[in-house]
């Protein structure tokens, strides 16, 4: 995100400390170091493989890294003990890949639950504000519906609703345009959009989907799985045109490998 | 903090879920209290407003109020009075439709026009299996025959542990409690026929059955119903290959050969645990009990239970199947797909006990 020079940043959101990840002795990141302001949408990006979805899991602390520290408004996630660790999760929205909507409930439930649990609303408040969240991500009048009964698209927009149901200014969505046609796809990039201009939500998004990541995105973090390294963190548009590095060259436009590509043609 | 004319309502800091039932509420009191004034709602103050916020300023901006008493906000952000001009009251003031309330008569009818689709469902899979099992008998190197095996290991060698336990306290339980009428009549020595036509004809494969519809049953329709899910059975399909065939057709082989095998394990320790305590406790020694189990039991009562014992494995492992086929979407199906084979097995085997007894009898 642009910053006049000569200003102090604002205090991170999201910080990523020498962050080792993997599974046992797979590693899949190695020191990787980032920070995520207020108000950016910035998105972690990868091929298959690299480890998107690990990191996001331990940026929401389901999956303890292996050394290196993530700290919530400068809060250590990682060394928090089980209850100071519940109240920082509870300051993070996630959206999972398949939207991990309850299945037993209706809509208008799954974006009550989190008030239910943690608020002394009243019962007509939290409806109203549930369904003001259904309103904003352009859902309405599907209150009464059943998850089962919605289209891949209005599924992940509930997620993202019952994510944003507390009040959690950061939100993290994994995949959100993975599976959705252009359209849909598109019309969520300007719900996530709308959402950060309206509510000054900052986002993490983990995603694959080039068109979405130039809409979308402040800033990308590219990661690569054979070096477990970050190998960009800049504006898309810049590393898609001016990055130096052949893979994220690649990966910003689209080119299959040369070899194989030589030898189809 | 009131002025002559209008009231004004500063919010401070930050409102969010945690923290605005009370603002909230104090807020509609503040309004109840003077319905005749103007109030103003100042926002100059106000550090951070959540989803939950913005829900109190609309509730608080939608309420119905005289002309010239309304609410007014004041210094709100562009971006929050956009917003919050974006929602329309009349939109809310609907109620929430309500899903459909179903009656119990509707209840009644809807589950029992579901069995009878059940029942008509199993039948038709049935006729599949059993049209597979003819072509097994005909083409018997069509077969994977180590599918067959790898099931009849799980099926039935790692069953043995539990099937010999049952078996054997059921032995006990009969010599037990029929000794103890039988003594006072004399009769003693004929517990040993009750034991041997019980466990024989009856118990044997019936425990046998009902160890299986728990273990194995249940386990084929949770293996199945998830490789549903996972659309294993359209890529199986679309390899054009049968899943019954594929899939349901080694596991009714495996249970076919199996259970009557565990059946007859199921006897052995069943009659012994019979004779331990003839012998321990009512004072028939064991080559009477065995002399007399030799007047009272014939092959014909053996081969009875090792015939019911294969039909019981068949239906278990064709209801196991069939529910993991007929299974729904989501992970809470593959439970249900479980435990209805379970069900279903044990009444089915039970009821097909029923008519082997008219039979014989």
């Amino acid at each position: 995100m642009d910053r006049p020079p000569n200003t102090r940043p604002p205090q991170a959101v999201v910080s990523v400390r020498n962050l080792r990840m993997g599974y046992g002795t797979r590693v899949l990141l190695e020191d990787a170091s980032f920070d995520v302001y207020p108000g950016e949408i910035v998105v972690i990006l990868g091929g298959s493989g690299s480890g998107k979805s690990s990191l996001m899991k331990n940026l929401i602390g389901l999956h303890p890294p292996l050394a290196g520290d993530v700290l919530i408004r400068g809060v250590s996630l990682v060394r928090a003990r089980a209850e100071e660790k519940a109240a920082l999760q509870r300051q993070l929205g996630v959206m999972y890949q398949s939207g991990a909507l309850f299945g037993s409930l209706t809509v208008l439930e799954n974006i009550r639950f989190p008030l239910d649990r943690f608020t002394d609303l009243s019962r007509e408040q939290k409806n109203l504000a549930a369904r003001m969240l259904l309103q904003t991500l352009e859902m309405k009048q599907t209150e009464s519906l059943m998850p089962g009964e919605l289209s891949g698209g209005m599924l992940k927009r509930v997620a993202i609703a019952r994510a944003m149901a507390l009040g959690c200014d950061i939100l993290l969505l994994d995949e959100p345009s993975a599976g959705l046609d252009p359209v849909t796809a598109a019309n969520l990039d300007l719900t996530l959009l709308s959402l950060r201009k309206n509510l000054a939500v900052t986002l993490i998004v983990v995603t694959h989907e080039l068109e979405s990541i130039f809409a979308i995105a402040d800033r990308a973090i590219m990661l690569d799985p054979i070096s477990r390294a970050i190998i960009a963190d800049d504006k898309p548009t810049t590393l898609r045109d001016r990055s130096t590095d052949a893979r994220v060259h690649q990966f910003f436009n689209r080119q299959p490998d040369e070899q194989r590509a030589t030898e189809v043609r | 903090m009131a002025s002559s004319e209008n009231l004004t309502l500063r919010l401070e800091g930050r409102i969010t879920a945690h923290t605005a039932t009370s603002i909230w509420g104090s807020a509609l009191d503040t309004l109840a209290s003077y319905p005749d004034r103007a109030i103003v709602i100042d926002a100059s103050r106000l550090e951070y407003i959540d989803t939950v916020g913005v829900a109190m300023l609309f509730d608080l901006g939608r309420q119905r109020r005289p002309a010239g008493a309304s609410v007014v906000f004041q210094a709100l952000p562009p971006n929050l009075a956009s917003l919050l001009h974006r929602y329309d009251p009349a939109e809310f003031a609907i109620p929430i439709p309500a899903r459909r309330h179903v009656g119990v008569f509707e209840h009644v009818g809807r589950s029992a026009v579901a069995q009878l689709r059940l029942i008509r469902e199993l039948l038709g899979f049935l006729s599949l299996c059993g049209r597979a099992l003819m072509r097994a008998v005909t083409h018997p190197a069509t077969v994977a025959w180590t599918d067959v095996l790898d099931v009849a290991t799980e099926v039935g060698a790692h069953a043995v542990p539990v099937v010999l336990l049952m078996g054997f306290l059921m032995g006990v339980i009969i010599a037990f409690e029929v000794g103890l009428v039988a003594r006072q009549f004399g009769a003693i020595i004929f517990v040993v026929d009750g034991v041997g036509k019980a466990m024989l004809r009856e118990l044997g494969a019936l425990m046998t059955a009902i160890v299986l519809a728990g273990r194995t049953g249940a386990a084929f329709a949770a293996q199945i119903a998830t490789q549903r899910v996972n659309e294993e059975l359209n890529a199986i399909s679309t390899f054009g290959l049968d899943p019954i065939e594929f899939l349901v057709l080694p596991r009714l082989l495996a249970a076919i050969f199996v259970v009557p095998l565990l059946a007859v394990l199921a006897d052995v320790v069943g009659l012994f645990g019979g004779a331990l305590v003839m012998a321990s406790t009512f004072n028939v020694g064991y080559l009477q009990f065995y002399s007399q189990l030799l007047k009272a039991v014939t092959a014909q009562d053996f081969v009875l239970g090792i015939v019911k014992a294969a039909v019981f494995g068949l239906t278990v492992a064709a209801i196991g199947c069939h529910r993991g086929f007929r299974t729904g979407a989501g992970p809470a199906s593959v439970g249900l797909s479980a435990t209805g084979a379970v069900v279903a097995s044990i009444v089915m085997v039970v009821v097909i006990d029923g008519f082997f007894a008219v039979i014989t009898s």
